[in-house]
């Protein structure tokens, strides 16, 4: 044994006060991959995904965010536990020991990126030049990746660990890990529990949006210019149809309470007034259930265009959306009318629906 | 079982690496940024982070009275953990797009009644752990 660098004193530098966090380290960032995941695999249609329960997207992706933000401080928490480690000398004892401390720096570079870009991007605060889905999704593998190898190489740290019960001193830092974690939690749940949303100082969402819904593409940053003989097309194998708003307004409404849940995080339900998708498509004679892409007014962006699939598009709840709360749309929330589906993410209901293109 | 997670933990790291190969191939600054953050993270705890919360350990391990030490480490991991996470929302170089309703709550006071409420509770604390110490 050589002589340590520095002297660490802490009771928290223990295998027990380690495994302990790292289990609940391993449940968050296990929560926050799966649920990511699911929301990779909708927005690229990798699986069928139901329009019921209308609100599980809303579900996991607040897990998502949330499991994310209560990860920091046991991230944290676990890294001053096991940091006299990383002053242990000598630096390399062995092949075998070398690639150990080499995969403990891609997992904390991993998990690092993974959880600050995360806090960066809900709060649209982009400071990197990068494209975030493509390099959250990536390193998001390396990251579990990691975390796997390392917990087959600690295991029976851990359960050395976990057999030996902690004292006072442990026990009072694992309960501040616990308490620490928490608080985070609570202060930024708001986003998307809405009854959270007065005690969460730092939710992104606040409830000052028009008509009381965030918005997160306004028509002036989409360059939306409504034409005077705007119309709504509908492309079927019979032919194309056009409505005017008027005409749209005149068919059967519908008024269903959908959320809108964002990838990011937030989410906010509305009552929403419009033609069911289904009705529009049995007037130009196509059984619902077909997938319908639809296009928006807004020349270029990423999120121009989605396509529904058959579920939603036979589920009476899927909106032709003309009013929120009782009011006509908002420029901001996709006048002259937009999708609206339940369980689906919130980049993929369209708003300023120029086209339904029945697929 | 530990071979069952060391090789899903290996097929996971190789699926990333294609990955972020095809990331990083696209665009050498893309790569560059992306390399930037991912060892940021690293750097930064090792060396500001992890030091600071070894720093204000050892203040409050030694400095204060037995009974103030838990609620004191408590409140400071709760201010510590609340002012990171309000880092995002606060500092901006770049700006934000003009979204309504969305990071639009005032958040340095948010921040500031959430900070006086930690210490509040930690002051009502480190008295309730004196009181009974003297009763005892």
């Amino acid at each position: 044994m050589s002589k340590p660098v520095i002297r660490f004193q802490s009771p928290a530098h223990d295998e027990r006060v380690s495994s302990r966090i790292g289990i609940w380290l391993a449940v968050a960032f296990g929560v926050c991959f799966v649920t990511g995941l699911i929301s990779h695999g909708i927005q690229h249609s990798w699986f069928w995904w139901p329009s019921r329960p209308v609100h599980l997207y809303h579900l996991t992706q607040g897990l998502h965010v949330t499991s994310g933000v209560a990860a920091i401080p046991l991230l944290l928490a676990k890294l001053w536990s096991v940091y006299p480690k990383l002053f242990e000398r000598p630096l390399v004892r062995s092949v075998p020991h070398a690639l150990e401390r080499g995969s403990i720096l891609v997992l904390s570079g991993a998990v690092f990126f993974e959880t600050v870009t995360g806090v960066f991007n809900v709060a649209q605060n982009y400071l990197w030049g990068f494209y975030f889905p493509t390099a959250h999704y990536a390193v998001a593998w390396v990251a579990v990746g990691s975390i796997l190898v390392h917990v087959a190489v600690k295991l029976p740290v851990v359960r050395r660990g976990l057999a030996r019960p902690v004292d006072g001193s442990r026990r009072r830092f694992l309960r501040t890990t616990w308490l620490a974690s928490g608080v985070a939690v609570l202060a930024t749940a708001g986003g998307t529990v809405a009854f959270l949303r007065p005690v969460s100082p730092l939710s992104t969402r606040s409830d000052r949006g028009p008509q009381g819904v965030a918005v997160n593409r306004t028509a002036r940053a989409a360059g939306i210019v409504v034409p005077e003989d705007w119309r709504l097309e509908v492309w079927a194998p019979s032919g194309i149809r056009r409505f005017t708003r008027a005409e749209l307004a005149a068919l059967p409404q519908t008024t269903a309470r959908l959320p809108i849940a964002c990838v990011e995080g937030w989410s906010a339900t509305a009552d929403w007034t419009g033609v069911p998708v289904a009705d529009l498509l049995r007037l130009v004679g196509v059984a619902p259930g077909a997938a319908v892409r639809v296009e928006s007014l807004e020349p270029t962006g990423l999120y121009r265009a989605s396509t529904l699939p058959g579920p939603h598009t036979a589920d009476p709840d899927t909106l032709l959306a003309l009013r929120i709360n009782g009011e006509d749309l908002a420029p901001d929330h996709g006048y002259p009318c937009r999708i609206i589906a339940p369980n689906r993410p919130g980049v993929l209901q369209t708003k300023w629906v120029s086209r339904l293109e029945v697929r | 079982m530990r071979t069952v997670l060391a090789v899903a933990g290996l097929a996971a790291l190789a699926w990333g690496g294609y990955l972020l190969a095809e990331f990083a191939l696209a665009s050498t600054r893309d790569a560059w940024h992306a390399g930037l953050w991912f060892l940021g993270g690293p750097i930064a705890h090792d060396a500001v982070i992890a030091p600071v919360v070894g720093a204000a350990g050892l203040v409050i391990a030694t400095r204060l009275p037995t009974h103030w030490r838990t609620p004191v480490a408590t409140g400071a991991a709760a201010t510590g953990v609340l002012v990171l996470l309000a880092v995002p929302l606060l500092w901006h170089p770049l700006g934000v797009p003009e979204n309504p309703g969305l990071h639009d709550r005032d958040y340095p006071l948010g921040l500031m009644i959430a900070l006086c409420l930690v210490w509040a509770a930690v002051v009502a604390a480190g008295l309730v752990a004196g009181y009974r110490r003297r009763r005892t």
